[in-house]
């Protein structure tokens, strides 16, 4: 695992718009091999989005070949609803992007058989031969998705019951008015995000200080879902300063010193790289 | 240029909503269709999302213009009737060129004419627009049931009473023009038709004829009137709807008995479920329904004059077509910032913003009151023309004009002729005028005159599904193209 820590959640959006940008742009999507991204909704990926978007205008980044899944929406929330994740989506990120409106798939929480519209959303990710970076944010219980604490780290798409922590958090999008916000809603697993072949993950705030700690200073931990990241051999938490408030200056220290020794090895690759005497694609960090 | 899938994104733009507020958002368009699309619908269900987008530089998208009173314009007169021919051709012209002034909908006037000519008139206005031109919306008869001592510019020969109700109105505008809205219209094309009518409540039989005006889909404007402040109160319970060029021809305030004008600050207390008016000059009382409500209300028991007067209830007052909107608080509140609930709705009034019909001060003073009932008019007669000179100018039966810059004379006197204004001038006249931003502007000359014509779902407004009629202005409020039904028809030349 890496920790990247960033002044603020501005610049914490921009490393991570760059980092997917260049990930992107170095995979050089097809229509028939697509980049297949993972997306989140919340207030920590607006700034990633607001970063991508102006990437976008640039011409330095395309969605053309871009193939999306999002993470998590309500069930019963008309879709057109301002507090549902299709219009946060729609309103933040891909009406400013240029991605064709077929290569967004999110999960329908008005579908007749809820079920069974989890079971495909799992077999589309897997079509596309499954998903190549899942962005994520975390929840102050230090759930992924709507994972919360107590969630299988086994787990695949389905139905979810919403904390009362989440319930009480999401409140202010419903007028302050507990009974206007939804129960439940679909997700995909933990065992989901894992599978993909890489995870980013952003937490900004003091509010998430807790929960960053939990998740990478403890143990593996269902009551922390995000810990589950320990087992990924490809993730990536970008953070700011708040945000590492819980953690121990040694924690702090080592992964400031891994972002050092990363940029020096992806320095030489390139070397090498340029120098012809690499031939296949790497991908991965150190470990 | 086109769109490969026949849809345009408008981004990095301000777009003005019907609250008065600016905010920075795309604006997706069909232009085969010609309307507004609902963005969000189009990407998820329609899985489309624009081929074509139009980088606005951080100007303002805003719905068309709408004047909805203009006499005339680049030389041709709506109320100068020659042969059906020309006349079309003099429509269609102005139509095509009013564009450049930013106005997308109008609503053409007739002003006084001798009778007869009436229902030829009206009935060449029925709605019309060219795929490239503003769309003419119907017409306004501005006379000739007005008052003499009001009449303006208005030929006093051909003023009339209104002395059979509404017959007499079936007898001047021709029987055909006033049957109920969808006769009206006959070939449905997609644009909203509108009938307008300005008269003075207080002229004999007028009061009779306008609710039924008001039933048939006519709205009915209060002008050229000297009506007291009871009648046209009345008026407005009756469904008169709008004041006509606020100011100008009628009484002056006063603030003993503040008439026409005083309408823009009607006062929930007097507004409230007591008949207003015992003196009208037209039989008025016997038009209410006379049945009693289920309870009558203590106020109301306590203010009743006389027992006749106690058989009107708020329903009476309330015609079956406005079925009451809101009911009087019977007694005081507590809650900071709110206003007891109307009885009736004000009026909205035209306001011609050129500032010389309407000092700045009163322009002001009239919004303060009443900032949802603006609306933004021209009043402009024939030789409004952007390009032309100062000057003497012909006018019509051998009379002349002298524009002296947005001043207009009637040769040899002092008196005021109407307007040279364009409307995107009032709409930065206004911003300066009252201190409001230009968006809260520009809804005074789209949101409002679209809801006062009852046409706000598909002109002065960017709600899905309205017409992709647009004014871009730049952030100073001036006009920089001009697109009606989703084609750009007229671009600033630099």
């Amino acid at each position: 695992m890496r920790l990247i820590i960033r002044e603020d959640p501005t610049t914490v959006g921009d490393y991570i718009a760059n980092y997917i940008c260049k990930r992107i742009n170095e995979f050089e999507p097809t229509p028939q091999r697509p980049f297949v991204l993972g997306l989140p909704t919340g207030s920590s990926p607006i700034p990633t989005y607001k970063s991508l978007i102006a990437l976008v205008k640039e011409k330095k980044l395309s969605f053309k070949n871009v193939v999306t899944f999002n993470m998590d929406e309500y069930v019963g929330l008309p879709r057109d609803h301002p507090e549902s994740y299709h219009t946060f989506m729609f309103r933040e990120f891909f009406s400013h992007i240029d991605i064709p409106p077929s290569q967004v798939n999110i999960l329908d929480g008005n579908a007749e058989d809820l079920i069974s519209e989890c079971k495909t959303y799992e077999n589309r990710i897997k079509e596309y031969g499954g998903i190549e970076l899942f962005l994520g944010g975390i929840g102050e219980d230090g759930h992924i998705a709507f994972n919360e604490p107590g969630s299988s780290l086994a787990s695949r798409t389905r139905i979810k019951t919403l904390a009362y922590d989440t319930i009480l958090a999401n409140a202010r999008f419903f007028n302050n008015d507990i009974s206007a916000v939804p129960r439940m809603a679909l997700t995909v697993g933990v065992a989901t995000v894992l599978d993909s072949r890489e995870v980013v993950v952003v937490v900004t705030g003091q509010r998430k200080a807790l929960a960053l700690s939990k998740a990478i200073e403890d143990g593996v931990n269902h009551l922390w879902t995000l810990s589950a990241l320990q087992l990924h051999p490809w993730a990536l938490i970008v953070v700011d300063e708040d945000a590492t408030a819980e953690l121990h200056v040694k924690t702090v220290k080592y992964f400031k010193s891994i972002e050092r020794v990363q940029d020096e090895v992806e320095r030489t690759q390139a070397l090498l790289k340029a120098r012809g005497k690499i031939a296949e694609k790497q991908v991965g960090s150190l470990e | 240029m086109t769109s490969a899938n026949g849809l345009i994104c408008f981004t990095n733009c301000l777009l003005p909503q019907e609250d008065g507020s600016l905010v920075e958002k795309d604006l997706w368009i069909d232009e085969q269709r010609g309307i507004i699309l609902d963005s969000q619908k189009t990407f998820y269900v329609n899985k489309e999302r624009p081929a074509r987008i139009i980088d606005l530089g951080g100007n303002i998208l805003s719905p068309g213009l709408i004047d909805m009173q203009i006499n005339g314009a680049y030389g041709f007169d709506f109320s100068v009737y020659e042969n059906d021919e020309a006349y079309q051709r003099g429509v269609q012209m102005v139509a095509e060129r009013i564009v450049e002034t930013g106005v997308t909908s109008l609503l053409p006037t007739v002003i006084t004419q001798e009778k007869s000519i009436y229902p030829k008139l009206l009935g060449l206005l029925k709605p019309f627009s060219t795929p490239t031109s503003a769309t003419f919306l119907g017409w306004h008869a501005e006379g000739p049931f007005i008052e003499l001592t009001k009449r303006g510019a208005h030929a006093p020969a051909y003023l009339l009473p209104a002395t059979d109700g509404f017959k007499a109105f079936e007898e001047v505008y021709g029987a055909v023009n006033l049957t109920e809205g969808e006769d009206w219209i006959m070939s449905r094309d997609s644009n909203p038709a509108v009938r307008m009518i300005t008269a003075a409540p207080e002229v004999p039989g007028v009061m009779n004829a306008l609710e039924e005006s008001v039933k048939r889909g006519i709205i009915f404007s209060i002008g050229h009137s000297v009506a007291s402040t009871d009648v046209a109160t009345s008026a407005i319970q009756h469904g008169a709807r709008l004041i006509t060029h606020l100011f100008n021809a009628m009484p002056q305030l006063h603030h003993r008995d503040p008439s026409i004008i005083g309408l823009l600050g009607a006062s929930p207390h007097l507004a409230s479920p007591i008949p207003i008016s015992v003196h009208l000059p037209c039989n008025l009382l016997e038009m209410l329904p006379l049945e009693l409500p289920g309870v009558a209300s203590p106020v109301f028991e306590l203010s009743s004059p006389s027992p006749n007067r106690k058989e009107l209830s708020w329903s009476g007052i309330n015609t079956p077509k406005t079925p009451s909107k809101h009911q009087s608080r019977p007694s005081l509140h507590l809650e900071k910032g709110q206003i007891a609930d109307m009885s009736f709705e004000r009026p909205f009034y035209g306001i011609i913003v050129d500032g010389i019909h309407c000092h700045p001060n009163s322009v002001r003073l009239a919004y303060s009151s009443h900032p949802d009932g603006c609306i933004l008019i021209t009043d402009a007669m024939k030789i409004l023309d952007p390009h032309l000179k100062d000057g003497v100018h012909e006018w019509r039966d051998g009379k002349r004009f002298i524009k002296e810059g947005e001043r207009l004379y009637l040769e040899g006197t002092t008196t005021l002729a109407g307007s040279v204004v364009t409307l995107d001038k009032c709409v930065r006249n206004f911003s300066m005028f009252t201190g409001c931003s230009l968006g809260e502007a520009i809804k005074c000359a789209t949101y409002n005159p679209a809801k006062c014509l009852g046409i706000e779902n598909k002109k002065g407004t960017l709600r899905p599904q309205a017409h992709a009629d647009f004014t871009v202005f730049d952030r100073q409020g001036v006009v920089l193209a001009t697109w009606v039904r989703g084609k750009e028809v007229w671009t600033r030349s630099i």
